[in-house]
């Protein structure tokens, strides 16, 4: 069973992150799978024009719990892998030429909520969970930061990653962090259909083409930036202050 | 006129530097300028942000009595063109060390963060204000050019709002400073904002070292203003003495 899959509707695509048992924690197998399929958008883009829009989203109760820390703490060498695994499929998914949303169903932790602001756009309910505790565990949000000060500006991105902790899906929103917000679990699909009909409205040559722009403009396409973050998070992880804090953590 | 305490809480140190001239609305000196910074860096243990252990977990930056700072004495420059330049690069200095510094900080701008107190808002990491403050850059009606927070003030409402707030010598209220990111909470009570201030520094404080420092370090370097800065304090230099900021200052003490 794929940690990542992929569904194609005409011009609709729908990548649900699959490791339910696990909140959909990225472990270097799902961000593996994650990359076969944005590897197939990115190739099937060069011959069709379809899908116009992708849906991101989790299976189960979670959108995704963020990184597998267990299996980070178990290996030294797996940080830096996990996490430029992570940096360079936030770029992938970032440059896919179709618009993207994310559905968020339930928990978006750290670098789950980095996928959300990696989206051009997110939507969740009141009760979701969100945000960036990396701070609270002694580690560094270092691979969010750049996605999240295109997002939201230098300074809130400045205030919510060093103030860190979470916020409900309505706080998300008043903060920036996501384009909608709905009353409840059972609204969302709708409501991220909604969306997705709307922006299908959209001629797709200008879409792709605008979507484009922005990307160059805002240094989406920084590979290099993206590869030094994930060696700014792995360098504090791999200090034994940060080591201590994680195992006492997670037990 | 600046004073500095530490507090000891859950096992971390707190500073808090408190601008002190209630008299005057907390307008500033030079020498009170450098006082902040040297505060700033004792607090910090002398330690730039490559450093991993900061003297205190986190730092409060208030002002005594009904407001938070009203920005510069402008009385020592009715007679004296080289105050204000003297005041602008110590603004400067001030807002780059708050950003320097390892340990994140936090402001309280209660009843009125204006001209130069609006200017350090930029340098803070979090900024706690509440619905009626009193906040902006009314500077260009005095001849003086506020661009030396320009760069900061673009990090935290993007361009757009910048030009728009440093153009027109409106204030807007603590509110509106918070829709627009100029601030990061807004509570209703100005008389609770330094508390709040402290509370949300303890917060800070409490977390472990390792991952502030380099976070705070990481979204330095991702979000660079010191050329920037530069250029800014030299636009702001340029027009010190001008003919039209002697008149518009002789003409405040005229009335």
């Amino acid at each position: 069973m794929s940690l990542a899959t992929l569904t194609i509707t005409g011009p609709l695509a729908t990548i649900t992150l699959n490791r339910p048992e696990q909140r959909n924690a990225l472990s270097l197998d799902l961000l593996t799978d994650l990359h076969g399929v944005l590897d197939r958008l990115h190739d099937r883009a060069r011959s069709s024009p379809e899908p116009h829009v992708v849906i991101v989203t989790g299976a189960g109760r979670a959108f995704c719990a963020g990184m597998d820390l267990k299996q980070v703490l178990g290996d030294p060498d797996a940080p830096l892998t996990l996490l430029a695994s992570l940096a360079e499929a936030s770029i992938k998914l970032r440059t896919l030429p179709a618009v993207t949303i994310a559905s968020v169903n339930g928990a978006a932790i750290g670098g789950g909520c980095g996928l959300v602001t990696v989206c051009d756009f997110a939507i969740t309910h009141a009760d979701s969970k969100m945000g960036f505790p990396e701070v609270d565990l002694g580690v560094c949000p270092a691979v969010v930061a750049p996605w999240l000060v295109r997002k939201l500006g230098a300074g809130k991105a400045r205030a919510m990653l060093l103030r860190g902790g979470l916020m409900s899906g309505t706080e998300a929103h008043q903060l920036g962090l996501v384009t909608e917000c709905v009353e409840s679990r059972d609204g969302l699909d709708a409501a991220t259909q909604s969306l997705a009909e709307k922006l299908l409205a959209g001629a797709p040559g200008a879409l792709r083409a605008t979507k484009n722009l922005l990307n160059s403009i805002d240094g989406s396409t920084d590979l290099e930036l993206a590869r030094r973050s994930a060696k700014v998070s792995a360098d504090v992880l791999a200090t034994e202050e940060a080591r201590a804090m994680l195992r006492a953590k997670l037990g | 006129m600046i004073t500095i305490s530490t507090r000891e809480h859950a096992g971390t140190r707190i500073g808090r530097i408190t601008i002190d001239r209630p008299d005057k609305k907390n307008a500033f000196t030079p020498t009170m300028l450098a006082e902040v910074r040297e505060h700033l860096r004792t607090l910090d243990g002398g330690a730039t942000v490559g450093d991993s252990s900061p003297a205190v977990g986190a730092i409060v930056l208030d002002g005594a009595g009904a407001a938070f700072c009203s920005g510069f004495d402008l009385s020592l420059c009715r007679d004296n063109s080289d105050a204000l330049g003297l005041l602008l690069d110590g603004l400067a200095q001030v807002i780059r060390t708050m950003r320097e510094c390892a340990a994140p900080i936090v402001i309280a701008a209660h009843g009125a963060a204006i001209a130069g107190g609006c200017a350090l808002l930029g340098g803070a990491d979090v900024v706690i204000t509440h619905h009626e403050a009193k906040i902006g850059y009314p500077v260009v009606r005095l001849g003086i050019s506020p661009a030396v927070s320009g760069p900061w003030l673009a990090q935290g409402v993007g361009f757009g709002r910048a030009r728009e707030l440093l153009l027109n010598p409106t204030l807007i209220t603590g509110w509106d400073a918070y829709r627009l990111g100029l601030a990061h909470e807004c509570i209703e009570d100005a008389g609770k904002v330094r508390d709040r201030a402290m509370a949300v520094a303890e917060h800070l404080a409490s977390k472990p070292r390792c991952g502030i420092v380099a976070t705070k370090r990481w979204l330095n370097e991702l979000t660079p203003a010191h050329d920037a800065a530069e250029l800014a304090l030299h636009t702001s230099l340029t027009l010190v003495g001008s003919p039209e900021e002697r008149q518009r200052l002789a003409a405040l003490w005229k009335s």
